[in-house]
């Protein structure tokens, strides 16, 4: 008894936590496909079997993310903005003031108040620039596994500067950049910076921070080259907590009481 | 070949008009099966259903139609040469594919699809075109909308008369330029109907009509004010305005105002600014409904803004009226490409003061450039005031809808903390 599932239907990946007493004790995501709910059922089988529960043992299921209303099964549901903020306000002990987040298809930077309420937030508009799916782009142009981009950035002294973050345009750039042999490290530390320069913008001067810290969070957040070239081009350091892409899933069920 | 092509436009145009009444249809019906529809709507539902083509339009209101790109020229005018305005405007996303082709890629997509329409052929379809064109130089797309409709290959050239207006309002030699520019409009809707002199008493008169839509309109807006009155009702009627004669359209808002009795539901008050909202796309507003927010108020063109204000006069020489109608629409006229123009800025600053509304909803049709340029300003101003503040940019498609609505849902919770 006691345990509450949150649930976050994202566009390229779908992750659940279980938790109890607000904290996760099992966390597992799928990358998202036709029948969302079922592949969401299935995490939750696999979440009760592998802990030795019993369905009865989970008290509320809280739904987040673009596909949170395929979710018949949920209690409740929560816009993933909210969620981010809930969920990060917790995990960072009330030290969170402003939240990178990075999705499969969007950026979004959320300014919270020392309550943990949403003071302001910013979301980039219908184009998947600087989105982990131009990672994922990137990555197939480059064969290059994205776990790997971290460590090779680092590799290179100087990032590449690249002209565009767009899905579509970078892939014909990073081709006549592999083309005239220029190192893939260069390269895919041109990319993070030219995402991170994409962030500061969003961010822009006025929603900096003035207090509290900045984390990063959702899946690219665990690329610490993607870290480094952030701190770069904002001057400030930026914490990633452990797990940050569950983080949303984490606040939706918080945002239960 | 060329019949090739020509064969080819044809088949377009007819797909596209099948789509194009569909888009129509779904939405009409859609705001009939709404559970707040009551028969007193049913008028202006069906008004914006029943076509948008001259000899409609000609047919229902018993007179000659001319197309107006912008609400800057006085309708008082139109009226007593026995003219019946239409706003042109363009709300459906499938018009846009005739278009698209020839126009740049970011363009206001309400001219876009006005200039679909128009390709369309609605406006000819039933052999009844406009009687004239009259364009107020107001924004940069609707200065250059007699070239785009060339360039779109729309061959209609009824006669074209633009309207200059001074963008600056509190410089005397403005509103001097302005006056001038409305005899002008006078001299060009004389020369079309052939009426050389206009009766004074019937230029009042004229006047006096529009006084009684607006007042009733006025009071549809205080309903709105206590968040009674759903902005998709209130879009749905002030959109219909242009599609019937002045007087039927006033009795009948004058009917539907005890439709409105209760507020459904206590949901978060918003002001809605920006970009206009044109039937049917009524995208922005089922998004907001459904993250649960409440219009109470706005300042869109083609909502609240559909008629200046009240036009007062005190001579009643033919001089003083016009007078009085220039002053009225280039003073009362809250568009944001006037370049000193912090009555707009205040007029939806200052009820934030009262408490009427907890948070700014700023719509932006992506390449509307006046609108997106003055958010700027205004969301620094209401920030600073620690007021709400959100800017949504979109277009007619719909693919954004779930990404727009996480928006609305998150900015609703903030205007709890």
């Amino acid at each position: 008894m006691g345990y509450k599932i949150g649930l976050d239907l994202g566009s390229t990946a779908i992750k659940m936590v279980l938790v109890k007493n607000n904290e996760i004790t099992w966390s597992r995501k799928v990358p998202t496909a036709p029948g969302q709910e079922a592949l969401a059922m299935e995490l939750v089988k696999g979440a009760v079997n592998e802990c030795g529960l019993s369905e009865v043992d989970i008290d509320h299921i809280a739904a987040t993310g673009y596909g949170k209303k395929l979710m018949s099964s949920a209690g409740h549901t929560v816009d993933e903005i909210s969620a981010n903020a809930q969920g990060l306000h917790w995990l960072s002990e009330g030290r969170c003031r402003t939240i990178i987040n990075i999705g499969g298809q969007d950026l979004k930077v959320i300014n919270l108040n020392e309550k943990g309420l949403i003071a302001d937030f910013k979301m980039n508009d219908k184009c998947a620039a600087g989105t982990g799916r131009f990672f994922e782009q990137a990555a197939r142009i480059l064969d290059t596994p994205l776990e790997k981009f971290g460590e090779m950035s680092k590799l290179a002294d100087e990032p590449l500067e690249l002209n565009s973050t767009c899905v579509v345009f970078a892939e014909s750039e990073i081709v006549s950049l592999l083309a005239k042999g220029v190192p893939k490290e260069r390269i895919i530390k041109g990319l993070h910076h030219s995402v991170a320069r994409r962030i500061t913008h969003l961010l822009g001067s006025r929603n900096t921070p003035k207090g509290g810290d900045i984390y990063l969070d959702g899946g690219p957040s665990q690329n610490p080259g993607l870290l480094e070239a952030l701190e770069d081009e904002l001057l400030m350091e930026v914490k990633v907590l452990p797990n940050p892409q569950f983080t949303v899933a984490f606040g939706a069920t918080l945002s239960a009481n | 070949m060329s019949n090739n092509q020509d064969d080819r436009e044809g088949r377009l145009k007819k797909k596209i008009l099948d789509r194009f009444d569909d888009e129509t249809s779904q939405e009409i019906k859609i705001l009939k099966s709404r559970p707040d529809f009551r028969p007193e709507l049913e008028y202006f539902v069906d008004l914006l259903a029943g076509g948008r083509d001259p000899a409609t339009i000609s047919a229902r209101t018993g007179r000659p139609v001319v197309a107006l790109m912008c609400l800057q020229a006085p309708l008082e005018l139109f009226h007593v040469y026995g003219l019946q305005p239409f706003k042109i405007f363009g709300g459906t996303m499938v018009a846009q594919r005739l278009s698209a082709p020839q126009l740049p890629a970011i363009m206001c997509p309400m001219l876009r699809s006005a200039l679909g329409e128009l390709h369309l052929d609605l406006a000819g379809s039933k052999g009844q075109k406009f009687l004239a064109w009259v364009t107020p130089t107001t924004c940069d797309w609707v200065v250059k909308i007699q070239d785009m409709m060339e360039v779109c290959g729309i061959t209609e050239k009824p006669p074209f008369h633009r309207l200059e207006l001074p963008h600056l309002k509190d410089r005397t030699e403005s509103q001097d330029r302005w006056l001038e520019e409305v005899y002008l409009l006078r001299g060009f809707l004389s020369q079309i109907t052939g009426k050389k002199k206009i009766r004074r008493q019937d230029l009042a008169r004229s006047m006096n009509i529009y006084q009684k839509s607006w007042h009733v309109f006025s009071n549809l807006i205080d309903l709105k004010r206590t968040g009674r009155v759903p902005e998709i009702w209130f879009m749905v009627i002030s959109n219909s305005f242009f599609f019937d004669d002045a007087e039927k359209w006033t009795e009948s808002v004058k009917k539907a105002l005890p439709v409105f009795n209760k507020r459904e539901k206590a949901l978060p008050d918003i002001f809605l600014a920006g970009s206009p909202i044109f039937f049917p796309n009524l995208k922005m507003l089922h998004l907001l409904e459904e993250a649960g927010l409440n219009v109470v108020m706005d300042d869109l063109c083609s909502s609240e803004r559909i008629f200046p204000g009240a036009v007062y006069f005190d001579d009643f020489s033919e001089h003083g009226l016009l007078k009085a109608l220039a002053q009225r629409y280039h003073q009362g006229c809250l568009c944001p490409t006037f370049s000193d123009n912090d009555r707009r800025i205040n007029n939806i600053i200052a009820p934030a003061h009262k408490d009427l509304y907890k948070g700014v909803v700023f719509h932006v049709l992506k390449g509307c450039h006046p609108f997106d340029l003055e958010s700027l300003t205004l969301e620094c101003r209401l920030k600073d005031m620690g007021l709400k503040f959100i800017k949504l940019e979109t277009d007619y498609t719909s693919e954004d809808s779930q990404t727009l609505l996480t928006r609305l849902e998150a900015y609703r919770n903030t205007l709890a903390n």
